[in-house]
Protein backbone atom coordinates (compact mmCIF):
# COMPACT_ATOMS: atom_id res chain seq x y z
CA UNK A 1 0.00 0.00 0.00
CA UNK A 2 1.71 2.90 -0.77
CA UNK A 3 -0.62 5.82 0.80
CA UNK A 4 0.22 6.58 4.74
CA UNK A 5 -1.99 5.28 7.61
CA UNK A 6 -3.40 8.37 8.26
CA UNK A 7 -4.73 8.87 4.78
CA UNK A 8 -8.41 8.88 4.38
CA UNK A 9 -10.85 8.33 1.72
CA UNK A 10 -13.40 9.67 0.12
CA UNK A 11 -15.47 8.89 -3.41
CA UNK A 12 -15.16 11.39 -6.33
CA UNK A 13 -17.89 13.66 -6.20
CA UNK A 14 -19.00 13.61 -9.85
CA UNK A 15 -19.68 10.45 -9.84
CA UNK A 16 -23.16 8.56 -10.66
CA UNK A 17 -23.96 5.90 -8.54
CA UNK A 18 -26.33 3.31 -7.19
CA UNK A 19 -26.80 0.34 -5.21
CA UNK A 20 -28.89 -2.32 -6.77
CA UNK A 21 -29.73 -5.22 -4.95
CA UNK A 22 -26.39 -5.34 -3.00
CA UNK A 23 -24.60 -4.70 -5.69
CA UNK A 24 -23.04 -1.19 -7.00
CA UNK A 25 -22.96 0.33 -10.46
CA UNK A 26 -21.03 3.61 -10.52
CA UNK A 27 -20.64 5.65 -13.96
CA UNK A 28 -17.83 8.03 -14.96
CA UNK A 29 -19.14 10.99 -16.41
CA UNK A 30 -16.41 12.47 -18.42
CA UNK A 31 -15.47 8.64 -20.17
CA UNK A 32 -18.73 7.12 -19.97
CA UNK A 33 -17.39 4.15 -18.59
CA UNK A 34 -19.48 1.69 -16.17
CA UNK A 35 -17.99 0.33 -13.44
CA UNK A 36 -19.52 -2.75 -10.85
CA UNK A 37 -19.27 -3.46 -7.32
CA UNK A 38 -19.92 -6.51 -5.59
CA UNK A 39 -21.14 -6.81 -2.48
CA UNK A 40 -18.39 -6.81 -0.18
CA UNK A 41 -16.88 -3.82 -2.63
CA UNK A 42 -20.37 -2.26 -2.38
CA UNK A 43 -20.30 -2.49 1.67
CA UNK A 44 -16.74 -0.74 1.15
CA UNK A 45 -17.90 1.88 -1.11
CA UNK A 46 -21.10 2.57 1.47
CA UNK A 47 -18.16 2.94 3.99
CA UNK A 48 -16.35 5.42 2.09
CA UNK A 49 -17.36 8.67 3.64
CA UNK A 50 -14.19 11.31 3.22
CA UNK A 51 -13.29 10.38 7.21
CA UNK A 52 -12.18 6.83 7.20
CA UNK A 53 -8.41 4.97 6.24
CA UNK A 54 -8.43 1.91 5.03
CA UNK A 55 -7.19 0.31 8.16
CA UNK A 56 -10.64 1.77 9.59
CA UNK A 57 -12.37 0.66 6.45
CA UNK A 58 -10.86 -2.91 6.75
CA UNK A 59 -11.68 -3.02 10.53
CA UNK A 60 -15.32 -2.59 9.66
CA UNK A 61 -14.97 -5.84 7.21
CA UNK A 62 -13.45 -7.55 9.99
CA UNK A 63 -16.89 -6.47 11.87
CA UNK A 64 -19.35 -7.87 9.25
CA UNK A 65 -17.92 -10.62 7.22
CA UNK A 66 -16.39 -13.63 9.04
CA UNK A 67 -12.69 -12.73 7.74
CA UNK A 68 -9.23 -12.60 9.40
CA UNK A 69 -8.16 -9.13 10.14
CA UNK A 70 -5.12 -9.22 7.29
CA UNK A 71 -7.14 -10.85 4.57
CA UNK A 72 -9.60 -7.81 5.10
CA UNK A 73 -6.86 -4.92 5.25
CA UNK A 74 -5.13 -6.45 2.11
CA UNK A 75 -8.97 -6.74 0.26
CA UNK A 76 -9.59 -3.44 1.34
CA UNK A 77 -6.41 -1.60 0.20
CA UNK A 78 -6.97 -3.49 -2.76
CA UNK A 79 -9.92 -2.33 -3.73
CA UNK A 80 -9.01 1.24 -2.97
CA UNK A 81 -6.14 1.35 -5.10
CA UNK A 82 -7.79 -0.05 -7.94
CA UNK A 83 -10.21 2.63 -7.78
CA UNK A 84 -8.01 5.04 -6.68
CA UNK A 85 -6.43 4.19 -10.55
CA UNK A 86 -10.30 4.58 -12.37
CA UNK A 87 -10.16 7.92 -10.44
CA UNK A 88 -13.53 6.35 -8.45
CA UNK A 89 -11.93 7.57 -5.20
CA UNK A 90 -9.82 10.19 -3.92
CA UNK A 91 -7.70 10.26 -1.14
CA UNK A 92 -7.77 13.21 1.66
CA UNK A 93 -4.81 13.90 3.55
CA UNK A 94 -4.83 14.53 7.24
CA UNK A 95 -4.32 18.30 6.55
CA UNK A 96 -7.76 18.66 4.26
CA UNK A 97 -5.96 18.52 1.32
CA UNK A 98 -7.59 16.11 -1.66
CA UNK A 99 -5.30 14.14 -4.01
CA UNK A 100 -6.32 12.02 -6.90
CA UNK B 1 -14.10 -12.75 0.88
CA UNK B 2 -12.95 -10.81 -2.37
CA UNK B 3 -14.23 -7.19 -3.02
CA UNK B 4 -14.20 -7.08 -6.47
CA UNK B 5 -14.57 -4.23 -8.91
CA UNK B 6 -15.14 -4.80 -13.13
CA UNK B 7 -15.45 -2.58 -15.65
CA UNK B 8 -16.39 -1.77 -19.19
CA UNK B 9 -19.95 -0.53 -21.01
CA UNK B 10 -21.79 -3.21 -22.53
CA UNK B 11 -20.97 -6.10 -20.29
CA UNK B 12 -21.44 -4.24 -17.03
CA UNK B 13 -24.71 -2.69 -18.77
CA UNK B 14 -25.99 -5.97 -19.92
CA UNK B 15 -25.16 -7.84 -16.46
CA UNK B 16 -26.83 -4.65 -15.01
CA UNK B 17 -30.34 -4.65 -17.16
CA UNK B 18 -30.98 -8.56 -16.79
CA UNK B 19 -30.40 -8.18 -12.93
CA UNK B 20 -32.84 -5.04 -13.11
CA UNK B 21 -35.36 -7.02 -15.28
CA UNK B 22 -35.72 -9.54 -13.37
CA UNK B 23 -36.30 -8.04 -10.08
CA UNK B 24 -38.02 -5.30 -11.73
CA UNK B 25 -36.09 -2.60 -10.74
CA UNK B 26 -36.60 1.22 -12.31
CA UNK B 27 -33.41 1.41 -13.58
CA UNK B 28 -33.73 3.93 -16.21
CA UNK B 29 -36.81 6.85 -15.48
CA UNK B 30 -37.75 9.37 -18.01
CA UNK B 31 -39.11 12.61 -16.63
CA UNK B 32 -40.50 14.97 -18.81
CA UNK B 33 -40.21 18.35 -16.51
CA UNK B 34 -43.03 20.15 -18.62
CA UNK B 35 -45.13 19.80 -21.41
CA UNK B 36 -44.67 23.78 -22.49
CA UNK B 37 -42.37 24.71 -25.35
CA UNK B 38 -40.83 27.51 -27.11
CA UNK B 39 -40.92 25.65 -30.32
CA UNK B 40 -43.91 24.23 -32.37
CA UNK B 41 -42.36 21.15 -33.77
CA UNK B 42 -45.12 20.59 -36.53
CA UNK B 43 -44.99 16.63 -35.48
CA UNK B 44 -44.62 17.04 -31.59
CA UNK B 45 -47.11 14.34 -29.64
CA UNK B 46 -47.31 16.54 -26.64
CA UNK B 47 -50.11 19.35 -25.87
CA UNK B 48 -48.19 22.31 -24.74
CA UNK B 49 -51.04 23.56 -22.41
CA UNK B 50 -49.82 23.74 -18.59
CA UNK B 51 -52.11 21.54 -16.98
CA UNK B 52 -50.74 21.58 -13.54
CA UNK B 53 -46.73 20.57 -13.30
CA UNK B 54 -45.29 19.04 -10.57
CA UNK B 55 -44.50 21.69 -7.93
CA UNK B 56 -40.60 21.90 -7.21
CA UNK B 57 -41.19 19.99 -3.77
CA UNK B 58 -43.02 17.23 -5.74
CA UNK B 59 -40.39 16.77 -8.51
CA UNK B 60 -37.74 16.82 -5.23
CA UNK B 61 -39.85 14.41 -3.58
CA UNK B 62 -39.89 12.32 -6.78
CA UNK B 63 -36.36 11.73 -7.28
CA UNK B 64 -35.91 11.01 -3.58
CA UNK B 65 -37.87 8.18 -4.29
CA UNK B 66 -36.59 7.25 -7.88
CA UNK B 67 -33.35 7.35 -5.55
CA UNK B 68 -34.60 4.85 -2.86
CA UNK B 69 -35.97 2.98 -5.66
CA UNK B 70 -32.52 1.92 -7.23
CA UNK B 71 -32.88 4.34 -10.12
CA UNK B 72 -29.64 5.34 -11.95
CA UNK B 73 -30.43 6.75 -15.12
CA UNK B 74 -32.27 9.72 -15.22
CA UNK B 75 -33.52 11.83 -18.30
CA UNK B 76 -35.22 15.07 -17.75
CA UNK B 77 -37.00 16.20 -20.86
CA UNK B 78 -39.56 18.19 -22.18
CA UNK B 79 -41.25 20.10 -23.73
CA UNK B 80 -38.51 22.54 -23.31
CA UNK B 81 -36.82 22.39 -19.84
CA UNK B 82 -35.05 25.13 -19.86
CA UNK B 83 -38.81 26.73 -19.40
CA UNK B 84 -39.13 25.44 -15.85
CA UNK B 85 -37.41 28.22 -13.59
CA UNK B 86 -36.16 25.98 -10.85
CA UNK B 87 -34.08 23.82 -13.15
CA UNK B 88 -31.20 24.16 -11.87
CA UNK B 89 -32.76 23.09 -8.48
CA UNK B 90 -34.15 20.09 -9.60
CA UNK B 91 -30.71 19.38 -11.29
CA UNK B 92 -29.17 20.09 -8.00
CA UNK B 93 -31.21 17.59 -6.12
CA UNK B 94 -30.30 15.26 -8.77
CA UNK B 95 -26.68 15.11 -8.60
CA UNK B 96 -26.99 15.38 -4.82
CA UNK B 97 -28.65 11.59 -5.07
CA UNK B 98 -26.06 10.24 -7.78
CA UNK B 99 -28.58 10.08 -10.14
CA UNK B 100 -26.76 9.60 -13.73
CA UNK B 101 -28.22 12.62 -15.65
CA UNK B 102 -29.33 13.63 -19.09
CA UNK B 103 -31.53 16.30 -20.38
CA UNK B 104 -33.20 16.54 -23.84
CA UNK B 105 -33.51 20.11 -24.94
CA UNK B 106 -34.05 21.87 -28.22
CA UNK B 107 -30.98 24.36 -27.10
CA UNK B 108 -32.66 27.60 -27.94
CA UNK B 109 -32.04 28.81 -24.26
CA UNK B 110 -28.81 27.79 -23.73
CA UNK B 111 -25.94 30.17 -22.93
CA UNK B 112 -22.35 29.96 -21.49
CA UNK B 113 -23.39 30.57 -18.44
CA UNK B 114 -25.94 27.85 -18.33
CA UNK B 115 -23.82 25.45 -19.97
CA UNK B 116 -21.65 26.01 -17.30
CA UNK B 117 -24.12 25.35 -14.62
CA UNK B 118 -25.22 22.04 -15.96
CA UNK B 119 -21.82 21.30 -16.06
CA UNK B 120 -21.48 22.06 -12.67
CA UNK B 121 -24.24 20.12 -11.52
CA UNK B 122 -22.77 16.74 -13.14
CA UNK B 123 -25.33 16.91 -16.58
CA UNK B 124 -23.54 14.05 -18.32
CA UNK B 125 -25.21 14.30 -22.04
CA UNK B 126 -27.39 16.67 -23.18
CA UNK B 127 -29.25 15.34 -26.49
CA UNK B 128 -30.61 18.13 -28.81
CA UNK B 129 -33.14 18.08 -31.56
CA UNK B 130 -31.92 18.43 -34.79
CA UNK B 131 -33.60 18.43 -38.51
CA UNK B 132 -31.99 19.50 -41.03
CA UNK B 133 -28.86 21.44 -41.82
CA UNK B 134 -30.73 23.66 -43.92
CA UNK B 135 -32.09 27.00 -41.91
CA UNK B 136 -35.48 26.53 -43.95
CA UNK B 137 -36.38 23.01 -43.19
CA UNK B 138 -35.78 22.80 -39.70
CA UNK B 139 -37.37 26.54 -39.17
CA UNK B 140 -40.21 25.02 -40.82
CA UNK B 141 -40.65 21.75 -38.56
CA UNK B 142 -40.32 24.21 -35.69
CA UNK B 143 -41.94 27.42 -36.84
CA UNK B 144 -39.77 29.04 -34.85
CA UNK B 145 -37.38 31.46 -37.53
CA UNK B 146 -33.57 31.05 -36.56
CA UNK B 147 -34.29 28.32 -34.36
CA UNK B 148 -31.71 26.02 -35.93
CA UNK B 149 -28.95 28.79 -36.07
CA UNK B 150 -29.70 29.21 -32.22
CA UNK B 151 -29.75 25.52 -31.49
CA UNK B 152 -26.67 25.07 -33.26
CA UNK B 153 -24.93 28.08 -31.78
CA UNK B 154 -25.56 25.82 -28.56
CA UNK B 155 -23.17 22.64 -29.07
CA UNK B 156 -19.78 23.72 -29.01
CA UNK B 157 -21.01 26.02 -25.87
CA UNK B 158 -22.14 22.80 -24.47
CA UNK B 159 -19.11 21.33 -25.66
CA UNK B 160 -16.91 23.63 -24.03
CA UNK B 161 -18.55 23.08 -20.71
CA UNK B 162 -17.54 19.11 -20.62
CA UNK B 163 -21.26 18.34 -21.71
CA UNK B 164 -21.45 15.45 -23.84
CA UNK B 165 -23.65 16.31 -26.93
CA UNK B 166 -25.95 13.82 -29.05
CA UNK B 167 -27.98 15.04 -31.98
CA UNK B 168 -31.49 13.74 -32.17
CA UNK B 169 -32.99 13.49 -35.31
CA UNK B 170 -36.70 12.53 -36.20
CA UNK B 171 -37.53 12.12 -39.77
CA UNK B 172 -40.50 12.82 -41.39
CA UNK B 173 -41.79 13.98 -44.74
CA UNK B 174 -40.54 17.30 -44.67
CA UNK B 175 -36.86 16.35 -43.57
CA UNK B 176 -36.25 13.04 -44.94
CA UNK B 177 -34.21 14.70 -47.92
CA UNK B 178 -32.12 15.91 -45.21
CA UNK B 179 -31.03 12.91 -43.61
CA UNK B 180 -27.42 13.37 -45.08
CA UNK B 181 -26.86 16.81 -43.83
CA UNK B 182 -27.46 15.94 -39.87
CA UNK B 183 -24.90 12.86 -40.57
CA UNK B 184 -22.44 15.64 -41.95
CA UNK B 185 -23.50 18.08 -39.33
CA UNK B 186 -22.79 15.82 -36.56
CA UNK B 187 -19.77 14.22 -37.87
CA UNK B 188 -18.18 17.64 -38.66
CA UNK B 189 -19.15 18.44 -34.96
CA UNK B 190 -18.17 15.00 -33.44
CA UNK B 191 -21.01 14.14 -31.82
CA UNK B 192 -22.80 10.92 -32.05
CA UNK B 193 -26.27 11.18 -33.32
CA UNK B 194 -29.66 9.23 -34.06
CA UNK B 195 -31.92 9.57 -36.39
CA UNK B 196 -35.24 8.52 -35.21
CA UNK B 197 -37.84 6.84 -37.87
CA UNK B 198 -40.60 6.90 -35.63
CA UNK B 199 -43.68 9.67 -35.77
CA UNK B 200 -45.66 9.29 -33.04
CA UNK B 201 -49.52 10.17 -32.59
CA UNK B 202 -50.37 12.64 -30.17
CA UNK B 203 -50.45 10.87 -26.37
CA UNK B 204 -54.06 11.47 -26.32
CA UNK B 205 -54.27 9.32 -28.88
CA UNK B 206 -55.29 11.44 -32.06
CA UNK B 207 -53.58 10.99 -35.35
CA UNK B 208 -52.30 14.25 -36.43
CA UNK B 209 -48.83 13.91 -36.37
CA UNK B 210 -49.24 10.74 -38.51
CA UNK B 211 -50.06 13.04 -41.35
CA UNK B 212 -45.45 13.63 -41.09
CA UNK B 213 -44.59 10.48 -40.95
CA UNK B 214 -42.33 9.72 -43.94
CA UNK B 215 -43.98 6.64 -46.17
CA UNK B 216 -41.72 3.85 -45.99
CA UNK B 217 -40.53 3.27 -49.49
CA UNK B 218 -39.48 6.60 -49.03
CA UNK B 219 -37.18 5.47 -46.37
CA UNK B 220 -34.94 3.70 -48.48
CA UNK B 221 -32.32 5.19 -48.87
CA UNK B 222 -32.00 5.29 -45.04
CA UNK B 223 -32.16 1.97 -44.22
CA UNK B 224 -29.95 1.39 -47.56
CA UNK B 225 -27.36 3.60 -45.67
CA UNK B 226 -24.14 1.76 -44.92
CA UNK B 227 -23.47 4.75 -42.70
CA UNK B 228 -25.91 3.77 -40.32
CA UNK B 229 -26.67 0.08 -38.44
CA UNK B 230 -30.34 0.90 -39.72
CA UNK B 231 -31.29 -3.16 -40.05
CA UNK B 232 -30.39 -3.52 -36.49
CA UNK B 233 -32.20 -2.49 -33.35
CA UNK B 234 -29.05 -0.05 -31.84
CA UNK B 235 -28.59 0.55 -28.02
CA UNK B 236 -30.32 4.36 -27.87
CA UNK B 237 -30.42 6.48 -24.92
CA UNK B 238 -34.25 4.98 -24.54
CA UNK B 239 -31.81 3.00 -21.67
CA UNK B 240 -28.81 5.37 -21.28
CA UNK B 241 -26.41 3.56 -22.16
CA UNK B 242 -23.06 5.00 -21.39
CA UNK B 243 -20.99 4.69 -24.99
CA UNK B 244 -17.50 4.62 -24.52
CA UNK B 245 -17.36 3.31 -28.07
CA UNK B 246 -19.70 2.16 -30.87
CA UNK B 247 -20.76 3.93 -33.64
CA UNK B 248 -21.43 7.41 -34.31
CA UNK B 249 -24.59 6.90 -35.72
CA UNK B 250 -27.28 4.95 -35.78
CA UNK B 251 -31.35 4.73 -37.28
CA UNK B 252 -33.85 3.18 -35.44
CA UNK B 253 -37.48 2.89 -35.69
CA UNK B 254 -38.98 2.54 -32.25
CA UNK B 255 -35.51 3.01 -29.80
CA UNK B 256 -33.19 0.16 -27.87
CA UNK B 257 -32.63 -2.75 -27.39
CA UNK B 258 -29.74 -4.85 -25.82
CA UNK B 259 -29.86 -8.70 -25.94
CA UNK B 260 -30.33 -8.66 -22.21
CA UNK B 261 -33.82 -8.21 -22.71
CA UNK B 262 -34.16 -11.60 -24.40
CA UNK B 263 -38.45 -12.29 -25.02
CA UNK B 264 -39.54 -9.11 -23.65
CA UNK B 265 -40.89 -6.63 -26.03
CA UNK B 266 -38.58 -4.15 -24.52
CA UNK B 267 -37.79 -2.19 -21.47
CA UNK B 268 -40.86 -0.27 -20.60
CA UNK B 269 -42.45 -1.51 -17.01
CA UNK B 270 -39.37 -3.70 -16.27
CA UNK B 271 -36.91 -1.88 -15.84
CA UNK B 272 -37.59 1.92 -17.60
CA UNK B 273 -40.49 3.96 -17.06
CA UNK B 274 -41.62 7.52 -17.51
CA UNK B 275 -43.09 10.29 -15.96
CA UNK B 276 -45.12 13.54 -16.95
CA UNK B 277 -45.12 16.92 -15.56
CA UNK B 278 -48.29 15.99 -13.83
CA UNK B 279 -47.00 12.94 -11.98
CA UNK B 280 -48.51 10.31 -14.05
CA UNK B 281 -46.21 7.46 -14.19
CA UNK B 282 -46.24 5.72 -17.35
CA UNK B 283 -44.96 2.24 -19.09
CA UNK B 284 -43.19 4.69 -21.85
CA UNK B 285 -43.78 8.21 -22.72
CA UNK B 286 -45.04 5.82 -25.72
CA UNK B 287 -47.00 3.95 -24.10
CA UNK B 288 -49.77 6.39 -22.72
CA UNK B 289 -51.65 4.05 -19.68
CA UNK B 290 -51.27 5.83 -16.81
CA UNK B 291 -50.13 3.08 -14.21
CA UNK B 292 -51.16 5.60 -11.15
CA UNK B 293 -50.21 9.11 -10.28
CA UNK B 294 -47.71 10.21 -7.69
CA UNK B 295 -49.76 13.00 -6.56
CA UNK B 296 -51.76 10.78 -4.92
CA UNK B 297 -49.22 7.03 -4.93
CA UNK B 298 -45.80 6.74 -4.05
CA UNK B 299 -43.64 5.57 -6.53
CA UNK B 300 -42.96 2.09 -5.10
CA UNK B 301 -46.31 1.56 -4.66
CA UNK B 302 -47.04 1.97 -8.58
CA UNK B 303 -44.06 0.28 -9.52
CA UNK B 304 -44.52 -2.83 -7.82
CA UNK B 305 -47.87 -3.23 -7.25
CA UNK B 306 -49.93 -1.51 -10.75
CA UNK B 307 -52.47 -3.66 -12.68
CA UNK B 308 -50.88 -2.25 -15.83
CA UNK B 309 -47.30 -2.95 -14.78
CA UNK B 310 -48.56 -6.36 -14.25
CA UNK B 311 -49.88 -7.10 -16.99
CA UNK B 312 -47.06 -5.61 -19.39
CA UNK B 313 -44.41 -7.45 -17.49
CA UNK B 314 -46.29 -10.74 -18.37
CA UNK B 315 -46.40 -10.48 -21.78
CA UNK B 316 -42.87 -12.45 -23.74
CA UNK B 317 -42.68 -11.79 -27.35
CA UNK B 318 -42.94 -15.40 -28.16
CA UNK B 319 -46.24 -15.59 -27.09
CA UNK B 320 -47.77 -13.10 -28.99
CA UNK B 321 -50.41 -14.06 -31.39
CA UNK B 322 -49.45 -13.11 -34.35
CA UNK B 323 -45.64 -11.81 -34.11
CA UNK B 324 -44.51 -14.59 -32.43
CA UNK B 325 -45.43 -16.97 -35.86
CA UNK B 326 -43.27 -14.33 -38.24
CA UNK B 327 -40.65 -15.56 -39.91
CA UNK B 328 -39.07 -11.79 -40.73
CA UNK B 329 -39.45 -11.23 -36.55
CA UNK B 330 -35.73 -10.46 -36.02
CA UNK B 331 -36.12 -7.32 -38.72
CA UNK B 332 -39.00 -6.12 -36.67
CA UNK B 333 -38.37 -3.09 -33.79
CA UNK B 334 -42.08 -3.73 -32.95
CA UNK B 335 -43.19 -1.33 -30.54
CA UNK B 336 -46.12 -2.19 -27.62
CA UNK B 337 -47.22 1.42 -27.56
CA UNK B 338 -47.56 1.89 -30.76
CA UNK B 339 -49.22 -1.18 -31.34
CA UNK B 340 -51.59 -0.39 -28.95
CA UNK B 341 -51.82 3.24 -30.29
CA UNK B 342 -51.71 2.43 -34.00
CA UNK B 343 -53.17 -0.80 -33.77
CA UNK B 344 -55.66 -1.12 -30.90
CA UNK B 345 -53.80 -3.70 -29.04
CA UNK B 346 -50.94 -3.90 -27.06
CA UNK B 347 -50.19 -7.52 -28.30
CA UNK B 348 -50.92 -7.33 -31.73
CA UNK B 349 -49.35 -6.52 -34.74
CA UNK B 350 -49.17 -2.97 -36.59
CA UNK B 351 -49.09 -2.11 -40.04
CA UNK B 352 -46.16 0.23 -39.86
CA UNK B 353 -43.76 -1.94 -38.03
CA UNK B 354 -44.51 -4.77 -40.29
CA UNK B 355 -43.68 -2.91 -43.56
CA UNK B 356 -40.87 -1.87 -42.18
CA UNK B 357 -39.64 -5.62 -41.40
CA UNK B 358 -40.09 -6.45 -44.62
CA UNK B 359 -38.18 -3.86 -45.93
CA UNK B 360 -35.23 -4.42 -43.98
CA UNK B 361 -35.62 -7.62 -44.34
CA UNK B 362 -35.63 -7.53 -48.53
CA UNK B 363 -32.38 -5.37 -47.89
CA UNK B 364 -30.52 -7.89 -46.43
CA UNK B 365 -31.17 -10.32 -48.92
CA UNK B 366 -34.24 -11.92 -47.97
CA UNK B 367 -36.94 -12.96 -50.84
CA UNK B 368 -39.62 -11.87 -50.77
CA UNK B 369 -40.16 -11.29 -46.99
CA UNK B 370 -44.09 -11.16 -45.78
CA UNK B 371 -44.94 -10.50 -42.32
CA UNK B 372 -46.90 -12.67 -40.23
CA UNK B 373 -49.54 -10.20 -40.18
CA UNK B 374 -49.63 -9.49 -43.69
CA UNK B 375 -49.24 -13.18 -44.57
CA UNK B 376 -52.18 -14.38 -42.37
CA UNK B 377 -54.17 -11.36 -43.92
CA UNK B 378 -53.20 -12.62 -47.60
CA UNK B 379 -54.23 -16.48 -46.43
CA UNK B 380 -57.87 -14.88 -44.62
CA UNK B 381 -58.57 -12.95 -47.94
CA UNK B 382 -57.73 -15.84 -49.93
CA UNK B 383 -59.86 -18.12 -47.79
CA UNK B 384 -62.88 -15.64 -48.26
CA UNK B 385 -62.97 -15.40 -51.94
CA UNK B 386 -64.78 -18.60 -52.81
CA UNK B 387 -67.28 -17.38 -50.24
CA UNK B 388 -67.32 -13.56 -51.02
CA UNK B 389 -67.84 -15.10 -54.91
CA UNK B 390 -70.68 -16.99 -53.87
CA UNK B 391 -72.44 -13.49 -52.28
CA UNK B 392 -71.87 -12.08 -55.37
CA UNK B 393 -73.02 -14.75 -58.07
CA UNK B 394 -76.01 -14.73 -55.56
CA UNK B 395 -77.08 -11.15 -55.66
CA UNK B 396 -76.16 -11.24 -58.74
CA UNK B 397 -78.73 -14.50 -59.24
CA UNK B 398 -81.48 -12.51 -57.21
CA UNK B 399 -81.15 -9.40 -59.28
CA UNK B 400 -82.04 -11.37 -62.14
Amino acid sequence: MSTPAAVVWQKNPDLAWREIDDETVIISPHDSVMHELNDTGSFLWKSIDGKKSAAELAELLVENYQVAPDVALSDAQALLEEMSSRKLVVTVSATGGVSP
Amino acid sequence: MTASLSAGATPVMDRLISRTVEKHRPLSVHFDLTYRCNERCVHCYLDHDNHGELTTAECLQVLDDLARSGALFLTFSGGEIFLRPDLYEILAAARRLHFDISLKTNALLVTPERAARLGELGVRRVQISVYSDIPAVHDAITKVPGSLQRTLAAIPILLQHGLQVKLACPLMRENLLAYRGVMALAEKLGVPYILDLTITPMMDGSSGPLAHRASVSSLLPVLQDARLEACKPQPTSATARPESVGPLGSAVSSGIESPAYQDLPCSAGHNSCYISPYGDVFPCVQLPQAAGNLRREKFDDIWYHAPQLERLRAIRESQLPVCSRCEIRSYCERCPGLALMEGGNLLGAYERACALAEEKARLAGVVAPTSALHRERDRASVQTTPEAEFALLAADSNSD
